[in-house]
């Protein structure tokens, strides 16, 4: 390498050198070619000097530490698990006596008059339409139970999981808990192209059936969860049935619940509780019956059967041509009411076109008609709308990034942190408004608390740009640039206007989906307001030179 | 690695397992900048970089005990900040780098030394950290084990988890990356035969 014939260092040789990694011979004989090449001693110089600058630019103080940095804040960041813990708590136990003391009476007076179950997030909650054994076995002492198994896993994952992944997979898990069934004995799988439960076979405990064509014939004792292209149910179930399918016809015995999300309901058979259904078409035809109320998101929706309670329904119409013992609360676009229809109790109906009731129909009282200009999310203009809100508030969030770029990655950084953001989203957008008003009529003043009533009211429409800048944030990756955030939320927010409008279609997963958004960001903005407020940036002392 | 006050420091530590929480105390404000600045510089953001110096040290304190008290305690402070920050970007899968079969095809070429002096000289500070933020996770972060933290070859394998045959390399891809950056051209990165 050395000799007369100059053949030049690499590069990687020359680095190696310089980081003193070569043995000593090869490090002799670099150092002797470098003497008498100055092109490899130019290089080993810029090399060295690069390394200095390396050093260098990272040594240098260019921003302060933080000022939450300032002192070990180990039991501030440990005990706000458990902070965040108690806050969900708190809103939970809110939430149930909110419900029990104001809630249930004034529902249990209404069923007393003859018109229950109607309220939609009674149906869904606390109803059971989800879950079967709510009304007769939720108890104080459950509840505590749950807590205590929830606490002791928490206890025991402490360690692994964060403090958001943590309080979701708790609340994700007491979630789960409670949407299932009361537990069976034994559970059956039958998977396939064609499953069926053949007829004068009896099972003995839940049973899942998975495949195109699904049938049951036979009984079964216990809840059938059925996920395939059609289920043709025919035999008897003494528990729950819950179904995903394109076409199901139920000409069998159900005596639980039916849960399903299909496109074709045909009823001819029995239900004896509730039937809650998320469907394009329903038919309860004439030997069809329903024990119990029907909470009904379809398109069209024919019922020449029999309904033992109240129908909650909203949907593009409501053929009646059959009996009704208790009320109806519709939303729709048309009601019509044939010759045949019967109905106990009081009919509300917010529609587009006023009800066709025949003069033949027996009803309990005249129809309640409130007269809507169009559903909502009619055709093309329903689109529309969501494009322009979609298009303003990419430019009000815009705004917002570009007058406080840092506040604005504050906020998506906050809301990264599930648990804590749902937990203070919960609190704060409870409680600022019963703020603003107790700020209104006591000394505080009535200027102040209508300030607070509009930061409230600005936050709840920023929470939306927050969200659509987490979900930029965990497509592209964090950035600190302004443009990048921008260009995040955007597309964040591109993604969250074509998901709204396929599911608007499922009311109350819309509903679902929007308030958590609006919790999520609120207590992700509310989060990020706090740790400005209560931490100030300090001048940074000297570094360790390395 | 020479901290400022590694006497006292020395002395901070064992109190600090002794769990006197005043010489904790004393030892967090000594090297927290540090560790703050390191964060900084291999995660993507500065709040990514403030939660990381909590969590650190939060681990420092749980392994106090595991400290050698024979070596200093600024390499076991950033092996354990390295680690950390690896482990981070890994759970995040943020490291884009190529794997290390690549790294046996990096060319040995003798670049363009002039060029590269050149490039060095022209270039500020500000401008090298605005370039390593462009960098791939790992390139960034060996650059930064390296040349701010001043970690040895064997030290930086064990906190990357690559061979230790391969830190030369990994570097050497990191500084023609870093070169890139800065010149916004791959001409230099490629080097040139002699």
């Amino acid at each position: 390498m050395s000799d007369g014939k100059m053949q030049h260092l690499d590069e990687m040789t020359v680095l190696l050198y310089l980081e003193g990694q070569l043995d000593r011979a090869r490090a002799t004989e670099v150092s002797e070619h470098t003497q008498s090449c100055a092109s490899c001693r130019t290089l080993l110089r810029a090399l060295e000097r690069e390394s200095r600058l390396l050093t260098r630019a990272m040594l240098e103080e260019d921003e302060p530490l933080p000022g939450r940095l300032a002192s070990f804040q180990e039991a501030a960041r440990r005990s706000m698990q458990w902070v965040w813990m108690v806050t969900f708590g708190l809103a939970a136990t809110g939430v149930y006596a909110l419900y029990t003391s104001y809630i249930e009476p004034v529902q249990s007076r209404l069923q007393d008059a003859g018109f229950g179950g109607t309220n939609l997030l009674g149906l869904l909650i606390f109803q059971g339409a989800f879950w079967k054994g709510w009304q007769s076995m939720i108890s104080l002492v459950e509840i505590l139970a749950l807590l205590t198994v929830g606490t002791f896993a928490a206890l025991v994952l402490r360690r692994r999981l964060r403090r958001g992944t943590m309080l979701a997979a708790m609340l994700v898990g007491m979630c789960g808990a409670f949407l299932l069934p009361a537990g069976s004995s034994a559970t059956e799988f039958r998977k396939g192209q064609d499953v069926s439960v053949t007829s004068g076979e009896t099972i003995k405990g839940d049973v899942f059936l998975n495949g195109d064509r699904m049938s049951v014939d036979g009984t079964v004792d216990g809840d059938v969860f059925a996920f395939g292209r059609s289920l043709d149910l025919s035999g008897h179930v003494l528990g729950d049935v819950i179904v995903f399918a394109k076409d199901v016809r139920i000409t069998g015995q159900i005596d639980g619940n039916v849960r399903t999300f299909d496109n074709n309901l045909t009823l001819t058979g029995t239900i004896g509780r509730s039937l809650t259904i998320f469907c394009d078409e329903m038919k309860i035809e004439k030997t069809g019956k329903v024990g119990r109320s029907i909470t009904s998101f379809t398109n069209e929706f024919s019922l020449d059967g029999h309904v033992g309670q109240d129908i909650l329904a909203m949907n593009q119409r409501l053929d009646l041509r059959g009996q009704v013992d208790g009320g109806i609360q519709l939303k729709a676009e048309r009601l019509t009411i044939g010759s045949a229809g019967q109905v106990g109790g009081a009919i509300h109906y917010k529609g587009v076109n006023p009800p066709e009731v025949s003069p033949q129909a027996k009803l309990a009282s005249a129809v309640n008609y409130e007269h809507i200009e169009k559903m909502e999310h009619e055709g093309g203009r329903y689109y529309l709308h969501r494009l322009l809100w979609s298009a303003a508030f990419i430019l009000y969030g815009l705004v917002l990034i570009l007058l406080m770029p840092n506040f604005a990655g504050e906020c998506v950084k906050s809301a990264e942190n599930v648990g804590a953001s749902l937990g203070v989203g919960l609190l704060t957008i409870i409680s600022a408004p019963i703020a603003a008003v107790i700020a209104c009529v006591t000394f505080v003043g009535l200027p102040l608390g209508i300030l607070t009533f509009l930061v409230w009211l600005v936050t709840l429409f920023t929470a939306q740009i927050v969200f659509g800048g987490l979900i930029g944030r965990w497509i592209l990756g964090p950035t600190e640039d302004k443009w990048g955030r921008v260009a995040r939320m955007a597309l964040g927010m591109a993604i969250v206007g074509v998901i709204v409008p396929l599911i608007h279609f499922v009311h109350a997963l819309d509903m679902i989906v929007r308030c958590a958004v609006m919790l999520w960001g609120f207590g992700a903005i509310a989060l990020a307001l706090y740790r400005r407020l209560a931490t100030p940036s300090i001048p940074i002392p000297p570094p360790i030179a390395a | 690695m020479n901290a400022p006050g590694t006497t006292q420091s020395t002395e901070a530590i064992a109190r600090a397992r002794a769990g006197d929480s005043e010489a904790w105390g004393d030892l967090y404000r000594e090297y927290a900048p540090a560790i703050f600045r390191f964060c900084r510089r291999t995660l993507p953001t500065r709040e990514d970089a403030e939660d990381a110096t909590t969590d650190v040290f939060i681990k420092v304190k749980d392994k106090l005990h595991q400290y050698d008290a024979t070596r200093p305690f600024t390499s076991w402070l950033y092996k354990v900040a390295a680690n950390h920050c690896w482990d981070l970007l890994r759970r995040r899968k943020i490291r884009q780098d190529k794997e290390t079969e690549d790294l046996d095809t990096l060319p040995l070429e003798h670049p363009d030394a002039d060029q590269l002096e050149q490039l060095i000289e022209q270039r500020t500070s500000e401008e090298v950290r605005k370039a390593l933020d462009k960098l791939p996770s790992r390139a960034r972060m060996a650059l930064v084990l390296r040349y701010y933290s001043d970690m040895s070859y064997d030290e930086i394998a064990d906190a990357l988890g690559v061979r230790r045959a391969f830190v030369g390399v990994v570097l050497l891809r990191a500084r023609h990356e870093l070169r890139q950056a800065l010149a916004g051209s791959g001409a230099l990165a490629a080097g040139s035969a002699g």
